[in-house]
């Protein structure tokens, strides 16, 4: 038997879930924190969520920087469907948890780090108005995913949640959430940022001169006076970003933490997965398993009685929908097995890992009462094969 | 022709057309789609990928009559941009042998974003048509954002002129077109607006064309039928499953009306077991002819 995601809510302190862009992750994370909500733990989900999906999901306007509760919602809506229908016997009466959700406001999150990490506000403000930081500070190379895991880092060493779900950014590929601290990182290597800072004096090499050269023949001169303004600002941070770099290394290495891969069932699943596993090992983090979301194998097979009496156009139109439908199962289906035969004891019955299937929902989550349904179904009722 | 397909079709036969959306709507296939429809008219194609990591990097290849498919990579991209641009071939083995160059051109922001963009605009001159798949919408908006960028941060010199030059292309609606792709669902939808006005902001005499892919048959409902009123958003049957969906893809679809956009659709076309993406290129392709959309 493999685990369910209620034993991964109990051996971790920390679940990152993985996945790239359109899989439901951003949903699943947020049911997933309030599964343990339900179980009794004090939860929080952080979410990078530029297009305030999450909001949405529960009905908000928006979620900010600061923690939001949502326990009282939560509550409310446990109570009105443990009213309507059976519920799960494992789940208790009474929700004891808690649930809050957090979007980090990534600029924030890096300006305000700037100023921890720098020696004194005039240097932090010299880095924060510099053109290149700017541009830094928004979309690129990694910064929204380095920010999310200074924000892990604080809300951990806060030490008030039992389990933080940290939903990463949609990236190009499930890993380049991974690599984005060691790209970050690169532009603080030391040796590097050393070599800008140098006055234009005899220290530098012919061959970097020259390359320098190059370069401001090719961006202008402009350009080289922001770079080197800004490296030399990066290098009076660069002792403590490095510092933080290894205790955010250290917190993602260590046991308190598990990576979760969110995936559908498609052809690219079964090889996905294998590249998501051996890169998780050669960074030493935890995979903790799978969930395979949007799954439309729990539906009951079709009744011919459904499209009878029907005119015939219509009865066309019903039968196209049923071999959508009865194709995407096929499909799901043989995936499934391809992805088992290539996992295999890597991943099948293995308790220490998660194997999870969740439903395709008929329709968009809008509310904490929609996503307690979503949560409740995170249970072994969808996950049998 | 109403007014959709002019849009649309006119937007389809531009020089250079990004095929934008949210990550899972099918870009690929769609984009992939329009040019085996463009080829097939025997006008020489070009599709490109930015950076798949299933395919080798760089490659070009000819995958049917008039098509050509190349993953651009940033590395051979870039590499040849400096060839470009260096004078002679010392001093950029000079450049690009150098640390210091090496690490800037992989952390600094947006230079690899620029050196894909200017790669696939460079290769507009080879060919009728380049059509490239754009990664999901963050990643692909910064695609943008970083050639405007290049122009505030440098002062000059031939990187400078190129990023204007490059943007002068993507603005006009002669030479350049766009394509948000979305699936009928809510948040796809919803994103695709907030895509295309950012669009809008940066090239505002270019308005770019939709299509909603994956279209579900519109089937019969029940009278009163409206599944926002069910409880649990989990379906009970299949029959269940295709009210819901047929029903909210219509109803899904207000959003886009409601705000003026007139789409152009593709069908669901249902996926065989072992699905290759030529599979349904060629089955989207047909659609998009039938519909006299390329």
């Amino acid at each position: 038997m493999n685990s369910t995601i209620d034993q991964a809510l109990s051996r971790r302190k920390i679940i990152i879930t993985c996945g790239t862009g359109g899989v439901g992750k951003t949903t699943l994370s947020a049911a997933i924190a309030m599964r343990g909500a339900i179980l009794g733990k004090k939860m929080v989900v952080v979410t990078i969520d530029p297009a305030k999906r999450l909001a949405t999901s529960l009905g908000l306007q928006s979620l900010s920087n600061e923690p939001t509760d949502l326990t009282p919602q939560l509550k409310a809506a446990y109570h009105k469907i443990q009213k309507e229908e059976q519920l799960d016997p494992v789940i208790p009466q009474e929700i004891t948890g808690t649930l809050s959700a957090i979007v980090p406001d990534t600029r924030k999150t890096f300006e305000d780090f700037v100023h921890e990490l720098a020696p004194n506000p005039a240097s932090a403000q010299k880095v924060i108005n510099n053109p290149i930081f700017q541009i830094f500070a928004r979309e690129f190379s990694g910064t929204n995913e380095y920010m999310a895991l200074e924000r892990l880092l604080a809300l951990f060493e806060l030490n008030q949640y039992d389990c933080i779900i940290l939903d990463t950014p949609p990236t190009r590929n499930t890993l380049a959430f991974l690599d984005a601290p060691k790209t970050l990182a690169q532009f603080f290597e030391e040796k590097l940022i050393r070599w800008l800072v140098l006055p234009s004096n005899q220290l530098l090499a012919t061959g970097m001169k020259k390359a320098l050269g190059i370069l401001e023949g090719l961006t202008g001169s402009g350009f080289m006076t922001n770079l080197f303004e800004f490296a030399s600002a990066l290098f009076k941070v660069q002792a403590n970003f490095t510092a933080n770099l290894k205790r955010i290394s250290a917190l993602l290495e260590s046991d308190s933490v598990g990576f979760l891969l969110v995936t559908t069932p498609t052809l690219e699943t079964a090889p996905e997965l294998n590249h998501f596993i051996q890169v998780l090992r050669a960074h030493h983090f935890h995979f903790e398993g799978v969930a395979i979301n949007r799954s439309l194998g729990y539906l009951p097979p079709l009744r011919t009685e459904n499209s009878e009496g029907l005119p015939h156009s219509e009865k066309d139109k019903l039968d196209q929908a049923y071999e959508i439908i009865t194709a995407l199962q096929n499909r799901e289906k043989h995936v499934i097995e391809h992805f088992h035969k290539s996992t295999g004891p890597n991943l099948l019955q293995n308790p220490d890992l998660v194997y999870a299937k969740l439903p395709e929902l008929a329709r968009d989550v809008h509310s904490v009462e929609d996503l307690l349904h979503v949560a409740m179904a995170l249970d072994a009722r969808f996950s049998q094969s | 022709m109403s007014s959709t397909t002019h849009l649309l079709s006119s937007v389809l036969q531009r020089n250079l057309l990004f095929v934008h959306g949210k990550g899972g709507v099918g870009k690929s296939t769609v984009s992939q789609a329009i040019a085996l429809a463009l080829a097939k008219k025997g006008q020489k194609t070009l599709w490109v990928c930015i950076e798949d990591p299933t395919q080798a990097p760089g490659e070009l290849k000819e995958v049917k009559p008039h098509l050509w498919h190349l993953n651009c990579d940033f590395q051979l991209a870039f590499e040849e941009y400096a060839a470009l641009k260096i004078k002679t071939t010392r001093l950029t083995q000079l450049f690009l042998k150098n640390r210091l160059m090496q690490y800037l051109a992989k952390a600094a922001p947006g230079i690899r974003e620029l050196v894909l963009l200017g790669k696939t605009w460079f290769e507009r001159n080879n060919y009728q048509h380049v059509i490239i798949d754009m990664p999901s919408t963050g990643y692909g908006l910064a695609m943008f954002q970083s050639t405007e960028n290049f122009i505030k941060l440098f002062s000059g010199g031939p990187l400078f002129r190129d990023a204007e030059s490059m943007l002068e292309t993507l603005r006009d609606s002669q030479a350049t077109g766009h394509v948000i792709v979305s699936l009928p669902e809510e948040m796809p939808l919803r994103e695709s607006l907030e895509l295309n006005e950012y669009l809008l902001q940066n090239f505002p005499n270019n308005p770019a064309a939709f299509l909603v892919n994956r279209l579900f048959p519109e089937i019969h409902l029940p009278q009163n039928f409206n599944p926002e009123h069910r409880t649990s958003p989990i379906a009970q049957s299949m029959l269940d499953y295709a009210q819901t969906r047929s029903w909210l893809e219509h109803h899904n679809l207000r959003l886009w009306t409601d705000a003026g956009v007139n789409y152009g659709s593709i069908p669901f076309v249902p996926p065989p077991l072992e699905n290759t993406l030529l599979f349904l290129s060629e089955k989207l392709a047909q659609e998009l002819s039938k519909r006299s959309y390329v």
